[in-house]
């Protein structure tokens, strides 16, 4: 016995950019609509004095919202070339909040690693949860990145190696 | 003997990335869905979720690839000892064999891999992850078992 449900293509053209915009402290850059749960937010992180490599108002926390896949990772992909065009150096991923990650939001990720790299720049990653920890263990993405616990642990982590290169 | 708790539903979606939670929302809730009597501890959920997302995406970009508009077709049968999902999609349809190792992950070539990391996923994830390619499009058969 076999059942079947089709739907029709009304989900398409539910996304609103309101655009990315570095500079602002906080932004929503793409809005839920209906039923596709995906949200990023912004904001600058407070000044870190002796950051490596680092100067004033350079470094940004990209929260993540909901499913990161297929659907949500070329905003993803487009947030991160915004943040480096615009100077970011350090950009933070939270992805405390994200309900669900696979391959194709992971590339995002390790994308936007590449690419803070080519600028001296460096992308670090808040990911609390075991479920989604679990996904960058599967593909051994565990030994590229470390996954903090919480923004904090990342101050905590810069601060650190600045003062472990100024001795 | 194994028997079957949920008779197979099949989800018919667009080529588009937009549906791929409701295919993820269709699985897990199937999954789940026979309460205590599901086969699937929630963690194997999350995994199942996890590897149907991994082929149904690859699904996508395949018709994508070649620009067929067909509907993707995702089944799913829940039994009392395992869970199958199939991804029927008619795209040009790839050897599983043929997909190259991926670098060890600490090497600098391992990032340039922002694609492809999703048959390793399925491989390491699911216990029995099948790739039948013909002319007419590819069915990924994907089984998660209980423990």
């Amino acid at each position: 016995m076999t059942g079947s449900i089709s739907i029709e293509g009304a989900l398409s053209d539910r996304w609103s950019s309101v655009g990315v915009e570095p500079g602002r402290t906080e932004s929503t850059i793409w809005r839920e609509r209906d039923q596709v749960k995906f949200d990023l937010h912004r904001r600058d992180l407070p000044p870190i004095d002796r950051a490596v490599g680092l100067t004033s108002g350079v470094g940004v926390v990209l929260t993540v919202l909901g499913d990161l896949d297929m659907a949500g990772a070329p905003t993803l992909r487009q947030a991160v070339v915004a943040e480096v065009t615009g100077g970011t150096r350090l950009l933070v991923l939270d992805l405390t909040a994200v309900d669900f990650l696979d391959s194709a939001g992971l590339g995002a990720v390790v994308g936007g690693l590449r690419r803070l790299r080519a600028h001296d720049g460096d992308l670090m990653v808040v990911c609390p949860e075991p479920r989604i920890r679990r996904v960058f263990e599967s593909c051994d993405l565990d030994r590229v990145f470390v996954l903090y616990p919480d923004v904090g642990s990342v101050i905590a982590a810069v601060i650190a190696a600045g003062e472990r290169a100024s001795v | 003997m194994t028997s079957e708790i949920i008779p197979a539903i099949e989800l018919a979606i667009p080529p588009h990335p937009e549906y791929l939670q409701l295919v993820r929302a269709l699985v897990g809730a199937a999954a789940n869905s026979s309460g205590a009597r599901s086969p699937l501890e929630p963690g194997q959920v999350a995994d199942l979720r996890l590897v149907v997302s991994e082929a149904a995406t690859n699904a996508v970009e395949a018709q994508g690839a070649v620009g067929a508009r067909d509907r993707i077709v995702v089944r799913c049968r829940v039994a009392d000892d395992h869970v199958l999902v199939e991804v029927i999609d008619h795209g040009p349809g790839f050897d599983l064999d043929a997909v190259p190792d991926l670098p060890d992950v600490e090497t600098p070539e391992r990032l340039r891999h922002e694609f492809g990391l999703g048959v390793a996923l399925m491989e390491r994830l699911a216990d029995e992850a099948d790739v039948e390619s013909g002319p007419d499009g590819t069915t990924v058969r994907l089984v998660i078992r209980s423990t």
